[in-house]
């Protein structure tokens, strides 16, 4: 889940990628907030993998993810029925839905050794306002993403989600992060 | 839902009073809301059943080699569980006998010590007292290994790989405590003679409701799925969810455990048989580790859905590994952990065949985390469903004016079934899912337990 150091300089995607990504990922920040989840989900290749892996807490310098251990994991098929769910009236971790604001940022584009794809890495804060909760949720998260570059656009091919949290404090992962 | 921050608790004469209101309600089918959020109450499960019970804290393939631990909780004492370097199983407080620090602060791994990052005292994997820095100059010697080892649990056993402690020294055994719920344990996992095993770790989730309100939903909540579930069917990727209770079968066993059990073959035929394993694996199971009821339980009409008393749930149910896809079967078992009055956590272990690889594993895992987990397409619902319970247990007016919940389904009406009277394995099996009989079950249990605390 670490970038090899040596990469830090050499694998700088350009300028122009670095602009085209980060507009990518306030548009679908926006999109998002504003729970155009088609809109959004168009944005998906088709080879999509989301993914949250669980973390666990561990001492200084083991492994934090173990294998085969995960919150979620959709392929696009997956991801659609989870958006279709949100549309019928009867989603209720999500109905009435969250207000959410979420802030993206430290964001770092690389190439790769694959032509037309780039590998995105950012940070996640998502504020929930859920229904009629009294307060609202902070998740946290750094996010690993691969993104095709096409005639259209880019999509996203790859997203690995890394939550702070262990244990998670919102009550479920019914938003997309 | 409104989270109130006021914590209302009625003191011991409430309590006498609200236990005689159980005590009346119950028979009734009727249940104070005071039970969901309460300091008083939360104290006295915490005393009584907590302190008390054999309460489940790890999996025998989750601690498989010796100096293997894994850091779990009894109710809200933090626990380390061990393989300690003889083999022997160990479920020890994680608190250092000299100044109270937590010696582990590692969900898992595995080490021969604890250490203590404090004063540095030193902990063998079994417990006991082993050292400390400058221990001649500070101590003239050793001290006693035993004396100033950490607290072990005075009572452990296992059963199925399951590993359960009990903070008391006196009390059932296991065998005594599970009671028939070991006979259905035994048809979850006998499907083959090596038993089941986890994947991955626990997924853990802080739940704004009460541990009993998770707890009694497993004990055999049919009546919710097509309603809070409902999103599910409607977007054509689970069918048949307004038909659940009447192939479902309820399940009642003295101790307060209680299961719903599929009749699958109704639903979807043959395929249905074994909870709906596909083909190939349904081929490799070995039924000689059960009698012939547990076969043509396991076979016909398999347990789906459970509770063992306090707060170990049990789901397993085939669903599509993806949209459209081929079913998948997945075992889940969940621990509804308390964190204070009307606030839990959601522990989810995904178990597979120990026959099973890792790859051959991996369909059941998905779908499970696809379905029951913090981000699944059932359970996230539930999750604000249970946050009703403990609000309203904390409502001024509904304390005023006594407040019951209704648990009367089936209850002296005219959907109340007999037990099915070919049934030929323990308890009170009824051939349908309407009632809530199972729930009933365990706020008994509950009942009995609190009752004790004098």
């Amino acid at each position: 889940m670490t970038i090899p150091t040596d990469s830090y300089t050499k694998n700088f995607a350009s300028e122009a990628t670095v602009n085209q990504v980060s507009q990518f990922l306030g548009y679908e920040a926006m999109l998002l907030d504003e729970r155009r989840f088609w809109d959004w989900f168009a944005l998906l290749d088709d080879e999509i993998i989301y993914q949250v892996p669980l973390r666990t807490v561990r001492e200084f310098g083991k492994d934090e993810f173990p294998p085969n251990a995960w919150r979620q994991r959709d392929n696009k098929a997956m991801m659609e029925t989870r958006i279709k769910r949100l549309f019928t009236g009867s989603a209720w971790a999500e109905d009435p839905p969250s207000r959410t604001v979420r802030s993206v940022g430290s964001l770092l584009v690389e190439v790769s050794d694959e032509p037309n794809i780039v590998v995105v890495h950012s940070t996640v804060t998502l504020y929930r306002h859920r229904a009629q909760d009294e307060q609202g949720d902070l998740i946290a998260a750094r996010r690993r993403d691969r993104m095709r570059l096409t005639e259209d656009g880019l999509r996203l091919l790859a997203r690995t989600v890394i939550l702070a949290d262990t244990v998670m404090t919102t009550p479920n992962l019914a938003v997309i992060l | 839902m409104s989270t109130s921050t006021i914590r209302m608790s009625m003191g011991p004469a409430g309590m006498d009073n609200l236990l005689e209101r159980v005590a009346e309600g119950l028979p009734q089918g009727l249940l104070p809301v005071e039970v969901f959020n309460d300091e008083d109450v939360f104290q006295a499960e915490m005393q009584q059943i907590f302190a008390k019970a054999w309460v489940f804290v790890a999996h025998e393939s989750e601690i498989r080699n010796n100096g293997d631990y894994v850091l779990r909780r009894i109710g809200l004492d933090p626990v380390i569980v061990t393989r300690d370097d003889a083999g022997e199983i160990r479920v020890m407080s994680n608190y250092c006998r000299h100044r109270g620090a937590q010696v582990c602060q590692s969900d898992h791994g595995n080490t021969s010590h604890f250490r203590c990052s404090y004063h540095g005292w030193t902990f063998k994997n079994n417990g006991d007292w082993a050292g400390a820095p400058h221990s001649k100059e500070a101590y003239g010697g050793r001290l006693d290994g035993r004396e100033w080892g950490l607290l072990r649990a005075p009572r452990i056993d296992t059963h199925q790989g399951f590993i359960f402690a009990s903070l008391s020294e006196e009390g059932p055994t296991l065998k005594e405590f599970l009671g028939d719920a070991a006979w259905v344990l035994d048809t979850i996992c006998g499907l083959h003679p090596g038993g089941m095993r986890v994947i991955g770790v626990p997924e853990r989730t802080k739940i704004r409701g009460d541990w009993k309100s998770g707890a009694e939903n497993f004990s055999g909540d049919g009546y919710h799925i097509d309603t809070l579930h409902f999103g599910n069917e409607q977007t054509n990727y689970a069918a048949g969810l307004r038909q659940n209770n009447d192939v479902a079968n309820s399940l009642v066993l003295d101790g307060g455990h209680a299961f719903l059990c599929h009749s699958f073959v109704d639903m979807f035929g043959p395929f249905g048989e074994f909870s709906g394993y596909p083909q190939h694996i349904k081929e490799r199971f070995d039924l000689s580790s059960l009698d012939e009821a547990q076969r043509e339980f396991a076979r016909e009409r398999p347990p789906s859905i459970g509770n063992i008393f306090p707060n170990l749930g049990f789901i397993r149910f085939p669903a599509p590994a993806e949209p459209g896809g081929a079913p998948a079967v997945f075992t889940s078992f969940r621990q509804f952990q308390p964190l204070g009055p009307g606030m839990m956590e959601m522990w989810n272990w995904q178990f597979t065949f120990e026959f099973m690889n890792d790859e051959e594993s991996i369909p059941g895992y998905t779908t499970g985390q696809y379905n029951f987990s913090s981000a699944g397409l059932f359970e996230q619902d539930d999750t604000v469903a249970w946050e009703g319970a403990r609000s309203v247990a904390q409502s001024v007016w509904n304390r005023k004016a006594q407040t019951n919940l209704h648990f009367q389904q089936g209850f002296g009406s005219n959907i109340e079934r007999p037990a099915d009277p070919t049934w030929r394995g323990p308890g009170v099996f009824r051939r349908n899912g309407y009632g809530e009989f199972g729930q009933m079950n365990f706020y008994a249990q509950w009942l009995n337990m609190l009752q004790k605390r004098k």
